[in-house]
């Protein structure tokens, strides 16, 4: 199956590798990417994160489309969920003590999207290894990145699991899946 | 049976809840935000200790208070006073001197849940000399809700809400406005006596007055876009020319039917005002 959705979840450590991991996303992407970072009030990450990435880095509203080719990021104090081609923001109770939390977008890729959806965790956080599970048993393809100097090998349960340095290669291959559908 | 069946199962009988309970009990909830909706109903399920939406629904069908659980799940309202303190500091800043060269104000506070953010805007009101010629309507679809929202019982507040309220430029001291009990703040009588709490349920009921401010702050968060944008709709129905229309920090009028009959207030958290 093709796919629609890539969907990225990250601890607050991790925001760095963040920041690679945008830098690495093709210019051509064929699906929108959405992305929970863990964070405070007051951080301010749609510039920071945008600086080194091909796509634009927005923090959307409520009901915004979402479009192929380009980087949602949750904003602060919100869930942010994905609707068949829609942002739905909530403000359900913090989950793992986080909203938004990486769960929450997670299970809602897995409802509206199934195997359509991709989904990269960074380790580090109790938040997003059970929506991962959840999007894994629908059929969607996932992987969990292991944060700076720790090695990627092999596999974390049933999950794939890769180093920074190994996500390129996975991002590629989700790609060109992606264009696959689209060409005839 | 595979995760895809056992979803698609589910969706069928999340569909036959929500077709049950709009049909029993004139509760529409199919045009909620859907990835939400089945969220809160699964949350619901493992507090109630219950198997399968089915099972829910046969609960919830013979049963007005498993009813009343259920649209208090689906609700979420600020668990605390000045809960988004920048909110209150912009309305201070930018609506207040405006309301104060009107002779009389009407406000609506539309999806109230349970009062928390109702209390909070009578307290600035208050504290900005403007109750007397305020009338406050605030209005939730779920009784269980408002029965609690008219009590005027609060947790206590504690630091966080001090200062919070300070940040929203508050000048006295919180702690004027209710008499503590125990855990549990009391809120004075003539905050409370003044609001007119009422049922009124945005997806179906009409327009009920016209006011010069409204509040839908984040409770439209729920709806899908058809239904938000139906609200929308009766929202601009229900404010004056020149009358203010509250939003969350997050919610946009960009694609609601009468989006270009409203001004943005410049560096305000999504307070915008009808110009025509």
């Amino acid at each position: 199956m093709s796919v629609g959705l890539l969907v990225v979840g990250a601890p607050r450590s991790a925001g760095a590798d963040v920041e690679t991991l945008l830098s690495m996303l093709p210019a051509h992407l064929p699906a929108p990417v959405v992305v929970v970072l863990h964070r405070g009030p007051h951080d301010l990450l749609a510039a920071p994160l945008g600086r080194r990435c091909a796509l634009p880095v927005v923090e959307p509203d409520d009901k915004d489309d979402l479009v192929p080719g380009r980087v949602y990021l949750a904003p602060w104090g919100y869930h942010l969920l994905v609707d068949r081609g829609c942002v739905a923001l909530s403000v359900e109770p913090p989950e793992h003590g986080c909203r938004p939390a990486i769960d929450a977008l997670f299970e809602s890729a897995a409802d509206s999207y199934g195997a359509a959806a991709a989904g990269l965790l960074f380790t580090g956080h109790d938040d997003g290894q059970e929506g991962l599970g959840l999007l894994k048993a629908r059929g969607g393809r996932v992987a969990v990145v292991k944060g700076g100097s720790e090695s990627g090998e092999g596999q974390e349960g049933e999950v794939e699991r890769l180093s920074l340095a190994e996500v390129g290669g996975w991002l590629t291959r989700l790609a060109y899946a992606a264009r696959g559908r689209v060409q005839p | 049976m595979s995760a895809a069946a056992a979803a698609d199962l589910e969706a069928l009988e999340a569909d036959l809840l929500l077709e049950g309970v709009a049909r029993h009990w004139g509760f529409d909830l199919r045009s909620h935000s859907r990835p939400q909706l089945l969220r809160r109903l699964r949350r619901h399920l493992r507090e109630e200790r219950l198997e399968s939406f089915s099972a829910l629904q046969a609960r919830v069908l013979h049963d007005s208070e498993a009813l009343e659980g259920l649209l208090r799940a689906l609700s979420s309202t600020p668990t605390s006073l000045f809960a988004d303190a920048a909110f209150f500091r912009d309305f201070r800043a930018r609506v207040v001197p405006v309301l104060r060269t009107w002779p009389s104000v009407r406000v609506w506070h539309a999806g109230c849940g349970t009062g928390e953010d109702t209390y909070a805007l009578a307290i600035l009101l208050h504290e900005e000399g403007l109750w007397g010629r305020c009338r406050l309507y605030a209005s939730d679809a779920s009784e269980g809700l408002l029965a609690d929202a008219r009590t005027g019982v609060l947790p206590l507040p504690g630091e966080d809400d001090a200062r919070r309220h300070a940040e929203s430029g508050g000048r006295g001291s919180l702690s004027d406005y209710y008499t503590r009990d125990g855990n549990w703040a009391l809120l004075q009588p003539k905050l409370r006596d003044g609001i007119f709490f009422t049922q009124h349920n945005l997806t179906i009921d009409g327009s009920f007055n016209e006011f010069h401010v409204i509040l839908c702050r984040d409770t439209l968060l729920s709806f899908n876009r058809a239904l938000h944008n139906r609200v929308h709709a009766r929202l601009y129905e229900s404010l004056a020319r020149f009358g203010f229309l509250c939003l969350g920090r997050k919610e946009s009028l960009a694609r609601t039917p009468h989006a270009a009959a409203y001004e943005e207030l410049e560096g305000s958290g999504h307070i915008f005002r009808r110009v025509t």
